[in-house]
């Protein structure tokens, strides 16, 4: 069985609005139902309708894997309701934590931070160096995530074990920390040391702590507005 | 009008944040490019973004968990301090720029919140009305842009009318950069360092301050 272009290209299209319709009791409930109609045929859209409606949720560049194994256990027939739903329950969760710890944890952090050293020192080649290799990575997930879920159908999940989740996000890991690094750089601006060294402390203790990001961003107004008055 | 057509931008920009696509544009490095081209002053624009973005960088919105919105903060931070800067002097526009970029994140953060609790409307009309499916799931991003109007255009107004008074404090870039480096440490630190990318830190510290003496 396979995918065609006009179909893959559909699914992806749909993907990009995955979180569109966000909403606490079915978070990406409605995103979901929407790509997978586009990519099954006219005769199975009633009965999807009927059995999933429900709570969706995972890592937005990962629902690609997940829609490409639905679509694909539509096409074939063979998977009842509930079977689908069962693996709709694993897929999400495993998808979601591998794209949180790879995505949201690891690799955009890491391409931010080069970018901000990049832009502070030579302008816009930061900005744009972001924008390309950090969409290099989201669209291969988004477009091969189809595919891959669809060729491998319900197996897709043993991909999490593979180089494109491990390998990547333990090399941007090491990029990020050779980043933290490099950002004594931005000494360079002529920043006095005796405030960021008791700063940095100040606020790593705070998110070792688990203060909450609010009370973080409540603190750095108080910074600003004391050095402002000194 | 020019803070009118800043905010609708500022809310077309805000839906890359969670709508649409993802892909990046919305960060606070890049919008400080884009609305310091539209200034003039490109450099700066990166340079504010980028004091943002690395205070932002550990918001990770994971699950149910909506951090503070760094995204709108850096919109905010960078296109109030232009439209300050016109009728104040640097440091005045650059402290209140910075408050409200800062109190923006927090605002920004609480009225994601009212979107989405807006959405769940549009859910339980679907439910209702299957065959509304896309309908329903489209006016999501309506929503979403309403949501960035309603955060900047009020932020932009103000910045466009408000003379700050002359006992406000005031900051330099240095005292954006401190925030910006020591908040950026603490939160790679808190994300990358761990014993065994110890060595890389070492590393990529030797080289930051190879270029920063050189």
């Amino acid at each position: 069985m396979r995918l065609s272009l006009g179909r893959l290209l559909r699914i992806f299209f749909q993907s990009l609005f995955i979180q569109t319709s966000w909403s606490f009791p079915s978070m990406q409930g409605m995103g979901f139902l929407s790509d997978v109609l586009v990519g099954v045929g006219e005769d199975k859209r009633a009965e999807i309708m009927k059995t999933q409606k429900g709570l969706f949720n995972t890592h937005p560049y990962m629902v690609s894997y997940i829609v490409g194994a639905t679509v694909r256990a539509y096409d074939e027939g063979k998977a009842s309701a509930e079977e689908i739903k069962r693996f709709l329950s694993v897929a999400q969760a495993s998808f979601a934590s591998a794209g949180d710890l790879l995505f949201w944890r690891t690799l955009r952090p890491a391409l931010l931070l080069a970018a901000v050293i990049l832009g502070v020192h030579y302008g816009i080649i930061g900005p744009l160096t972001f924008l390309v290799v950090y969409n290099i990575f989201h669209l291969f997930h988004r477009i091969k995530g189809i595919s891959d879920g669809y060729n491998l159908g319900w197996d897709v999940i043993y991909l999490l074990d593979k180089r494109r989740f491990k390998t990547v996000r333990q090399v941007f890991e090491a990029v990020g920390a050779v980043l933290s690094g490099l950002l004594f750089s931005l000494i360079a601006v002529e920043v006095s040391y005796l405030l960021v060294i008791p700063l940095t402390a100040l606020f790593l203790i705070m998110l070792i702590k688990r203060y909450s990001a609010v009370m973080i961003i409540l603190s750095v107004l108080l910074v600003v507005l004391i050095i402002g008055m000194v | 009008m020019h803070a009118i057509l800043l905010s609708l931008l500022g809310a077309v920009i805000i839906l890359d944040k969670y709508a649409l696509g993802e892909f990046g544009i919305s960060q606070p490095i890049i919008t400080g490019a884009i609305f310091g081209a539209i200034f003039g002053d490109v450099w700066f624009g990166i340079f504010l973004g980028g004091m943002i973005q690395l205070v932002f960088l550990g918001g990770l919105p994971i699950g149910r968990d909506i951090p503070p919105d760094g995204q709108a903060a850096g919109i905010i931070a960078v296109t109030s301090y232009f439209l300050l800067r016109g009728h104040n002097t640097l440091g005045h526009s650059l402290f209140v720029a910075a408050v409200l970029g800062l109190a923006g994140g927090i605002t920004g953060g609480v009225l994601e919140i009212y979107a989405r609790r807006f959405n769940e409307k549009l859910y339980a009309r679907f439910i209702d009305h299957e065959e509304s499916l896309y309908i329903c799931h489209t006016a999501g991003l309506l929503t979403a842009f309403g949501r960035g109007v309603c955060l900047f255009l009020p932020i932009f107004i103000f910045s466009t009318l408000f003379t700050v008074p002359g006992v406000f404090p005031q900051v330099t870039g240095q005292t954006m950069a401190i925030i910006g480096i020591s908040l950026g440490l603490a939160n790679s630190f808190y994300l990358f360092v761990k014993m065994k990318t110890f060595v890389y830190l070492l590393i990529g510290g030797i080289c930051g301050l190879a270029l920063a003496v050189f």
